[in-house]
Parts: structure tokens; C-alpha cells; sequence
């Protein structure tokens, strides 16, 4: 019975893509929500290939599947992903079903999965993965997530014993996964230039030695709670690195990758975008295990180096717009793109649409996060206006003044389009605006291009 | 110039969801109010310092579920320093599950139960799956106390003096229309989160209870902030 709905549930999924895709040019999860429904079992029955590697962790696990996937590809290997669709159970069936016989034996020679951290038990406890890879562990969404120490023991209570960990060496938190259950590698990145011997951000989530509950000491600290952990009570330490990046020049935006057979590869990342030395080491160490050569993987990171991820930078009838996707409520995700403030003298505009901006469908936002958020970089005096859009704007205001933001800067608007039409009014050539904007205000963001664009004809 | 001192009980795990806006803000109103405030931070194996020093604010913040055991065993040895602050009217507010302190105990999802200081009878219930999230309203006196709920766990059992009456969102459990602790001056609620910001009125209120000759101070946008809150909850 079971293998026949299985079967079905394959036919099913591959009309439905064949014809979402001609239809909608996109991937979409329509197909697996339907598998699923048909055969709630279907992720245990698909045949894996057996190099699967799924990506999990608060922040990087997109950008470390993608560059996974395309090294892989690089190899000559064919590779399933679910890149183009979503990182729970149903985005997994519609990627699979997509690459894979009538039986249900995927056809792709490497499965590279992201996963989200929630998902775990609904994804681990189907398939067995070779590999799982997580980035790091964060405070995220409150909502969604709760803390750290509960996305944790998500994932680490349906870790199977035949799976190889790939772990971050300088996450105190999810380099404690799999502890005296899995095979863990770990990889790091050594100190640099920028590292600092106190946490200057406001959130660390890692305080207190997660063995002994001291205050835990650091070596260094690249950000937040990632760096080299130490405890001088109980002796806590991360175990040693077999892959390792050294010699980051953030000026070149290159830095070496350290394998565990003594190779080394001088790689580039994207400058200003030091996250990407993790993914890429991450990244290279799951290859090197696989034994995929070093001349494909610098090769491969190379014609990545020039493509850019959330960041976007154009200019409308003169005045420069870069627009930052910040996660939506993740203080450490808003954090680090408002540090991008701080790189630069020039005179800026920076309109803030952090908060959510379709909360009339998701419903009241949980608005806690912003007092974990550093807004300090608005204070520096090349920042002119901060326009602060949405139904929250008083909350993330009055956070601002209670955090010693300048009122003066602030202009509130609850209606995106009169923001819009604000921003473009006031908007002058020489000076850029800078839009922080959540998933779902893109089209906030759109509204703001448009109107500086119309300025342009009325001049 | 008067001095205020606000000492926060464990920050390095009592800081999950905003947490620390309470302070801020606390600092923030009675900087600009004239007050000269001292910050106490205090790590889990160090002594309080309101145990043998004036302390004006007592803040405990929400703490993984996991680390409970570990706050409340050094907490009881303060059993009765906290006791008196509680009968001479000394400020507490605890957040989050540090509202589960004060009560009997906490079952633990796996079986195993952790011994709270007992002062009052309600005991709390931990569960695994799923977190319980809210945006809630609270009657106390003649204020709307709005916020948030993240929880892993629920209250249950007899619980003599109730600090809100809920107008929206549940109490100490689903079926409970009543939630926290108001007793002389503790204060203890299962929000999580930056309780005081939310609720400037609160705040005055609580700062009033420290020193009565305070005339509050507003920041620009609190008002406008706490008013749109109210009005969509009750919407």
C-alpha cells in the first residue's frame, strides 16, 4: 500500500513540477506539500544517493549550499538541491522528485539539502544524510525559534550516529552537536586582523561555559559569540580544526584555505563580507572530505567571487540606492548589515523597514528583537535621515531613543507610500540612500525606486 | 543628585528575548528624570548584591529552560534575603519563566522536576514541542499592561495574588484568565521581553514605589508606540 501511494505520489510530483515550472518559470513547494500529502512518508522512501549532505544553521546555510552545490557540479557530479524551493520537508520532496526514477531512486550523483533547524525531526528521522553541515547557531526570530539552546536540541535529539557532523569550530553552541554520538569534523578561521578581545556586539550568545555555567573566557572573538572559546574553570576548549582559514586580508578580500592533508588555497571573498570566509571554509572542507580536487574548488570559488548575494547597489536618475536584505526579526542579522554604516563617510539617508511589513496577515509583531539589535552606526554624523517605516515605527523609534539615537534624525511613517513619496521629495543627488528591508518588503522597496525614479521625469 | 541602582541577576543567561530593554529604558527615564543610576550586573555564582547592599530595581529576565535548575539552585541560597526584600517592599520584577521562581516547582518535560523557592502555591508545567507565543493584555489597577509571551512551560494551581487580570491572551495557562504575581512590590509576569518600554506607564509607576517625589519624564515616542500597541490588540 505504501509503495503505491509512493508511486503515485512520484507521478503526482513530477506532472505538478513539470508544469508549475513551464508555468511559473520558478520552483515552488506545491508538489511536495501534495506528495506529502498523498505519502506523508515519502522522504523515507526516495533512494538517496549516498553522498547526501544536508546545510543547517541560524545564518549562512543558503549561501554555503549554493557554493556547495555549484563546487560539487564543478566536480562533473550532478547535484539536487532545493535551492529553489523551501528548506522543510515539502521543498525537500519537490526537489528530489524532480531528479528521480518512477521508483523513486534519485538520479543526481550528490543530493546537497538545505534544512531548516526546525525541520530536523521531520527530515533526519526519514534519511540518513553522509554529511550534515551547520553553520552556526544564533538567537533568531523569537516567534519561530524561541532560543538558541531550543533550535539546539531540535537538531542534536534526531542526529543518527552514521552521520558525519561538519561543525563550526568557533561556535561554542552548534559546535557542541553530536557530541559522543557522531563523527564531528570541525573547521575555523583564525584570528585576523578585525578579531577583538571583548564581544563589542550587543548580543553574545554564549556567556557562561555551556559545561561548567562560569563565565566563559575568549581567546578572541571574530563576532557576537563566534571566536575562540576558553574556560578557565573547568578547562572547556573547542576541539582542534582539520580545516582551517588563515591570512584573511579584508583590503584584498582573500584569505587561505587549510585542508587536513597540508594543502592550501589562497581564495577570494566577497570584500566586506567576512560571513563568506565561514560558508567557503565550511563549504571546502565537506569537498576536501569527499575528495574533490583543489583546482576544481579554487575554480569554482572564483567565478562566484564576482556575483552578490543580498546586497544591491543602482542608481535612479542620479541618487544611489543600496538596498540590505535584513532577516526578518534576527537582531543579529539587522546588526551586522547596519555595521555596513560604518564603512563609509559619505553622506547618507537610511530608511529602516525591519519590522513586518505584512503583519496584518502574520498578525502582531513580537518586537522584542530590537533591543538586541545595535543601531549605534545610525548615530555617525554622515547619517542624515532616518525614515523609519511600517505599523511599528514608534516601537523601533522609542528603542532608538532609548538606545541614544538622535530623535532629530528620525521621520516616522506608518504608510509605506507616503515614506516613498517622503524619501524621494527629500532624496538630493550626491547623497545615497541606504533601504534596510525585510523579507517581505520588497515591494516597499520597489515603491522607493519607483518614486525616485518619477522624480527623475518631473524634473 | 539622587542615586538609583538597578542590578540585573544573571545576564549572561537571563537576556533571551530583548530582555535587557528593561534596563535600558529604566536608565534611559531616570538619567533624563536626574537621577545618578548605578548598574549592578551580577554573574549566576557571585553573591547579589541586594543581599547585603541597597538595591532599588531587582531585575530577573527569562532564562533557557535547561538552565533553570542551575539559576534556582543558587537562588535558593538567597531564599531568605529575598523573602524580606518581598515583606519590606523592595522592587522585584521577574520575567518570563523567573515568574515560576517564586512558586512550588517545575515539571520538567523528561520527568525530573526542579524545586522553585516555594513562597507561593502554583507550580509550572514545562512542554517540549511546541513554544506558546502571545501578544497579550493585562489589567493592573488602572492600567492596560501590554507584551509578549515566549514559553515553554504553563503555570498551574492556586495562586493568592494575581498581578493581571488578562484581557487578551491567556494567564498562567489556557484555561487561567489570571497571571503573575503582585505581591507588595514584587512583580512577577510571564512576558518575556522588554516588559518596561512597552509599558511606560508601568514604568512610572514602578519608579514612583522607589522614590515618590518622581515627576515622569517621557521619551518622544512612547506614547505614540504603547497607544497603537493597545488599540490593534484590542482591536
Amino acid at each position: 500500500m505504501g509503495k503505491l501511494r509512493f508511486f503515485i505520489a512520484i507521478i503526482i510530483g513530477k506532472i505538478m513540477a513539470f508544469l508549475l515550472d513551464k508555468i511559473f518559470k520558478r520552483g515552488t513547494n506545491t508538489p511536495g506539500i501534495v506528495m506529502l500529502k498523498i505519502c506523508p512518508d515519502a522522504l523515507s522512501r526516495f533512494i538517496m544517493p549516498r553522498n547526501t549532505i544536508c546545510v543547517t544553521g541560524t545564518n549562512g546555510k543558503t549561501g554555503t549550499s549554493n557554493l556547495l552545490t555549484h563546487i560539487i557540479r564543478n566536480s562533473g557530479k550532478t547535484v539536487v538541491n532545493n535551492s529553489k524551493g523551501s528548506n522543510m520537508a515539502p521543498g525537500l520532496a519537490s526537489a528530489l522528485v524532480t531528479q528521480c526514477t518512477l521508483g523513486g531512486k534519485v538520479t543526481a550523483d550528490v543530493a546537497v539539502l538545505e534544512v531548516d533547524e526546525r525541520s530536523s525531526q521531520y527530515i533526519y528521522t526519514e534519511f540518513t544524510p553522509k554529511y550534515i553541515l551547520c553553520t552556526n547557531l544564533f538567537r533568531d526570530s523569537i516567534m519561530r525559534n524561541g532560543h538558541s539552546g531550543f533550535i539546539f536540541d531540535k537538531i542534536n535529539d534526531y542526529l543518527d550516529k552514521k552521520t558525519t557532523l561538519i561543525l563550526n569550530g568557533n561556535d561554542g553552541i552548534s559546535g557542541l552537536l553530536g557530541e559522543g554520538v557522531c563523527d564531528r569534523v570541525f573547521y575555523s578561521v583564525n584570528k585576523t586582523e578585525r578579531s577583538t578581545d571583548t564581544c563589542v556586539d550587543t548580543v553574545c550568545d554564549l556567556i557562561a561555559c555551556p559545561k561548567c555555567n562560569h563565565k566563559l573566557d575568549y581567546e578572541f572573538y571574530h563576532y557576537n559569540h563566534i571566536g575562540v572559546p576558553k574556560c578557565s574553570s573547568c578547562g572547556f576548549s573547542m576541539p582542534e580544526s582539520r580545516f582551517y582559514a588563515s591570512d584573511v586580508d579584508f583590503q584584498k578580500g582573500t584569505f587561505v584555505f587549510n585542508g587536513d592533508k597540508g594543502e592550501s588555497l589562497v581564495l577570494p571573498f566577497q570584500k566586506g563580507n567576512f560571513f563568506n570566509v565561514f560558508n567557503i571554509t565550511g563549504a571546502c572542507a565537506v569537498c576536501r572530505l569527499m575528495g574533490i580536487d583543489l583546482d576544481v574548488i579554487e575554480n569554482s570559488i572564483e567565478d562566484l567571487s564576482s556575483k552578490t548575494g543580498r546586497f544591491q547597489e543602482k542608481k535612479y536618475n542620479g541618487i544611489e540606492v543600496v538596498s540590505m536584505l535584513s532577516k526578518n526579526q534576527n537582531p543579529i542579522s539587522c546588526s551586522q548589515s547596519l555595521k555596513f554604516l560604518d564603512s563609509t563617510e559619505e553622506e547618507k539617508d537610511v530608511v529602516l523597514l525591519i519590522t513586518d511589513s505584512n503583519d496584518k496577515i502574520h498578525g502582531h509583531e513580537d518586537i522584542s528583537w530590537i533591543y538586541d539589535t545595535d543601531f549605534s552606526p545610525l548615530n555617525k554624523e554622515n547619517i542624515r535621515t532616518v525614515y523609519v517605516g511600517g505599523s511599528r515605527c514608534y516601537d523601533v523609534a522609542n528603542c532608538l531613543e532609548i538606545k541614544g539615537i538622535d530623535t532629530g534624525k528620525l521621520v516616522l511613517f506608518e504608510s509605506y507610500d507616503d515614506l516613498a513619496n517622503e524619501v524621494s521629495k527629500k532624496s538630493i543627488v550626491g547623497r545615497s540612500v541606504v533601504v534596510y528591508f525585510e523579507l517581505y518588503a520588497t515591494s516597499v522597496v520597489e515603491k522607493i525606486k519607483n518614486a525616485l525614479s518619477q522624480k527623475g521625469d518631473k524634473n | 543628585m539622587k542615586k538609583i541602582v538597578i542590578e540585573v541577576l544573571y545576564p549572561e543567561y537571563n537576556n533571551l528575548y530583548g530582555d535587557r530593554g528593561n534596563c535600558e529604558y529604566l536608565n534611559k527615564k531616570l538619567s533624563l528624570a536626574g537621577y545618578d543610576v548605578e548598574i549592578i550586573e551580577t554573574s549566576l555564582f557571585d553573591e547579589p548584591a541586594f543581599v547585603n547592599n541597597p538595591v532599588d530595581f531587582l531585575l530577573i529576565g527569562p532564562c533557557q529552560e535547561k538552565h533553570q535548575f542551575n539559576e534556582f539552585e543558587q537562588l535558593k541560597k538567597y531564599a531568605d534575603a529575598i523573602k524580606d526584600r518581598i515583606d519590606n517592599g523592595g522592587v522585584i520584577l521577574a520575567t518570563g519563566n523567573a515568574f515560576e521562581l517564586f512558586g512550588q516547582y517545575i515539571e520538567n518535560g523528561d520527568g525530573k522536576s526542579t524545586e522553585c523557592l516555594g513562597f507561593y502555591p502554583y507550580y509550572a508545567k514545562q512542554f517540549t514541542k511546541l513554544r506558546y507565543n502571545d501578544c497579550s493584555v493585562g489589567e493592573f489597577e488602572n492600567m492596560q499592561i501590554v507584551g509578549f509571551k515566549n514559553l515553554l512551560s504553563h503555570s498551574y494551581g492556586e495562586n493568592p495574588y494575581p498581578f493581571l487580570n488578562m484581557k487578551k491572551g491567556c494567564g498562567m495557562n489556557p484555561d487561567s484568565k489570571i497571571e503573575g504575581i503582585h505581591h507588595n512590590n514584587l512583580f512577577a509576569t510571564y512576558h518575556t521581553g522588554p516588559i518596561l518600554p512597552l509599558n511606560p506607564q508601568f514604568t512610572d509607576y514602578l519608579i514612583c514605589l522607589v522614590d515618590k517625589e518622581y515627576t515622569p519624564v517621557y521619551l518622544e515616542f512612547e506614547k505614540q508606540a504603547y497607544d497603537s500597541r493597545l488599540k490593534e490588540l484590542l482591536k
